[in-house]
């Protein structure tokens, strides 16, 4: 190699570098608000990696222990999550980040699943409920993502449930459900009294990883009527990056997100490893949110 | 919290709800003297409720070997670690109860088990420590002794499970005190599991949600006892009905046992829940075991106990133990006989107190032989 063409290396890396450095400027970040920028075509609402991110101003959302009411946490966990949000007139999709260096997928005893919440009031009005969970008479509406749904959607493409994904070297003698194989469905609901019951948590039949629940208080979290909402995950470098998406118009009981006006949202992540589950999680308090006015189509 | 009064403790308490006792408290006596661990309670159990994908670790029936058998992994000596001191005053409790020693934040003193506390059932718990001939190959703090434990859901008037969920997923009915979990309502969130101090509630890892032994109420309501009762070949556990000691019956089966005779003990009743299994402890076990394990009326429960036979009342409780699929909620004696007697005093079966019992010589003179005991 020349010493000219070394130089010329060396220029190369420089001009590179100099070009990366460039491009690596930290996302636009607003502190006052969460600003759901309008933009026309389809949304990244199963993309949390996608380029349109970028253009989205990031909200730096302080989380807090739910210490309210027992069971608190008392150990506190994710101390911030980033929230940027895209609208398109029809659908709004938010996408939370947050550090976690710990990726929980499948559910078992002593162990959760890494989840994430949007709540927004249920319904228009300048008086917000709540924000923990909302008040009687004053429900508020939640976006509910959770890693083992995700994981659900994705393993049943391939027919592997969450026992096989557990356990994927287990053997058993025998399963009654297996027995009459015209009876298979049946059996198997009767012996997993919750879907059996119809609860709404097992989410056997719901490709999203995203459920919708409304709630007037703690502990009265019930499935929404309408379940549209969408969603996605990815954990990198031990962070989280989630989608959450759900359209501005939920059908009725639901308030309608109107581009150019301002509502609330609050944001909660639950840490798996720390057993963070139900009233264990951190919270933010209500955040503003405006949605862009739509540019005229 | 409210404050309650549990009688075992022979004192108030502090609970997360108010006293409400229900109708009629679901109730049960154990003899552990005649269990042999046959599982024949647990598979019964198993195949009727517990076979379903995601219950594979699930036993709501389990009987495991005391001192060094737990299911789950040391379920009971982690809790008992984390009460500190357990002291009675006579038959007051001085110590704190699982609600009463709950941490900042919690409702309940509990633990939280993982996966793998549930994956060995009765591995290794009945492996002899030494050769008696030989002495002890360990040096052990129990000498060796040991008895089978079998344990369903106590049913408890202040359960843990109950007090422990924050979406009130978890009710005690009010028609029995069958404690049961709304599989419509649980989201899984485990607090019942890390509460209870018995750890009878479970997760199951396929549906998301909690699951607990539910004293086949189904059954129940016709008057028969649960599965793990009916198909006891050792004939160790009697079902009825248990009240609260100022209105205890002589009449009454487990009345007259955990009242009257103060035979038959709750298990753990330091954690303060109130259980509803009563258990005649072993009569072989050193007392400061039995009285960690079943309170301060141990010793006396034994005594009673090595003279049960020759108490025509007792003796004549415990042949009814056993003798029919029906719910036993009255018993009369009547001569050389035990009657069961359902809700109406109508006679259900009828049993001799006695079974016929013949001595024989070891030597049989006339074949010339020596007779073996294979019983």
């Amino acid at each position: 190699m020349s010493a000219h063409t070394r130089v010329s290396i060396v220029i190369v890396l420089l001009l590179a570098a100099t070009a990366s450095g460039a491009c690596r400027r930290g996302p636009a970040i607003d502190t006052t608000q969460v600003t759901a920028v309008a933009v026309t075509g389809s949304l990244p609402t199963e993309d949390p990696l996608a380029a349109a991110w970028d253009g989205a101003p990031e909200y730096p959302a302080a989380l807090l222990p739910q210490d309210i009411i027992e069971p608190k946490l008392m150990t506190a966990g994710a101390a911030r999550v980033t929230v940027r949000a895209l609208h398109n007139g029809d659908w709004i999709v938010f996408r939370l980040g947050w550090d976690d260096p710990t990726e929980n997928i499948l559910a078992q005893t002593g162990v959760t699943s890494d989840s994430a919440a949007i709540q927004l009031p249920a319904q228009a009005g300048s008086l917000v409920p709540d924000p923990a969970m909302g008040e009687a008479g004053k429900a508020v509406h939640l976006l509910y993502w959770k890693a083992l749904w995700q994981d659900d959607a994705a393993r049943a493409a391939t027919g592997q449930d969450r026992i096989a994904a557990l356990y994927p070297n287990a053997t058993t003698d025998h399963y009654p459900f297996l027995a009459n194989p015209a009876a298979k469905e049946e059996m198997a609901r009767r012996y997993a009294p919750a879907d059996a019951a119809g609860n709404p948590v097992t989410r056997r039949a719901s490709t999203s990883a995203v459920q919708e629940l409304v709630a007037e208080g703690y502990g009265t979290t019930a499935a929404a009527p309408s379940q549209q909402a969408l969603g996605h995950g990815a954990w990198r470098n031990g962070q989280w990056l989630v989608t959450i998406a759900r359209p501005l118009d939920e059908g009725p009981g639901m308030a309608r997100l109107t581009p150019g006006q301002k509502t609330f949202l609050a944001v909660a992540v639950w840490d798996g490893t720390s057993r963070q589950a139900g009233a264990r999680k951190m919270r933010s308090v209500w955040i503003p949110l405006v949605l862009q006015a739509t540019a005229a189509r | 919290m409210a404050r309650v009064y549990n009688w075992q403790l022979g004192r108030a308490m502090d609970y997360w709800y108010s006293e409400n006792r229900p109708k009629r408290q679901f109730g049960a006596v154990f003899d552990i003297n005649k269990c042999i661990a046959c599982q024949t309670c647990t598979l019964s159990c198993k195949t009727t409720w517990t076979s379903g994908r995601g219950q594979e670790f699930m036993f709501w029936n389990n009987v495991e070997t005391k001192p060094y058998g737990y299911y789950p992994l040391a379920w009971d000596v982690n809790l008992l670690e984390a009460l500190g001191p357990q002291t009675w005053d006579g038959a007051t409790y001085s110590g704190r109860t699982v609600f009463e020693a709950a941490p900042e934040g919690e409702r309940v003193l509990g633990w939280m088990p993982e996966a793998i506390d549930y994956a060995s059932p009765n591995i290794g718990e009945d492996e002899i420590n030494g050769s008696v001939d030989k002495g002890m190959a360990l040096s052990l703090p129990q000498q060796i002794w040991m008895f089978y434990l079998a344990r369903i859901c106590n049913h408890c008037t202040y359960p843990a499970c109950l007090a422990s969920c924050p979406r009130s997923s978890i009710y005690k009915r009010p028609e029995d005190g069958i404690v049961v979990l709304d599989q419509s309502r649980c989201r899984g969130y485990q607090e019942c599991v890390r509460a209870c101090p018995y750890k009878k509630v479970y997760f199951n890892p396929s549906t998301g949600t909690s699951e607990k032994c539910i004293a086949c109420f189904p059954k129940i309501e016709e008057g028969i006892q649960p599965q793990c009762f009916v198909n006891c070949i050792g004939k160790i556990r009697l079902q009825g009905w248990v009240n609260p000691p100022e209105r205890a019956r002589e009449d009454n089966p487990i009345d007259y046992l955990v009242h009257v005779r103060k035979l038959a003990l709750p298990l753990y009743p330091q954690f303060g829940l109130e259980p509803n299994v009563y258990y005649v402890p072993p009569i072989h076990v050193p007392d400061p075991f039995l009285i960690q394990m079943f309170g301060p009326g141990a010793p006396a429960a034994v005594k009673t106990y090595r003279n049960a036979r020759n108490d025509k009342t007792l003796a004549g409780l415990f042949a009814l133990f056993g003798s029919t699929e029906r719910t036993i909620p009255f018993f009369r004696i009547s001569g050389d006989e035990a009657i069961a007697l359902d809700d109406d005093h109508r006679e259900t079966v009828r049993v001799p107190i006695y079974e016929p019992l013949v001595i024989r010589p070891a030597e049989d003179p006339t074949r010339r032989i020596i007779r073996l005991n294979t019983t």
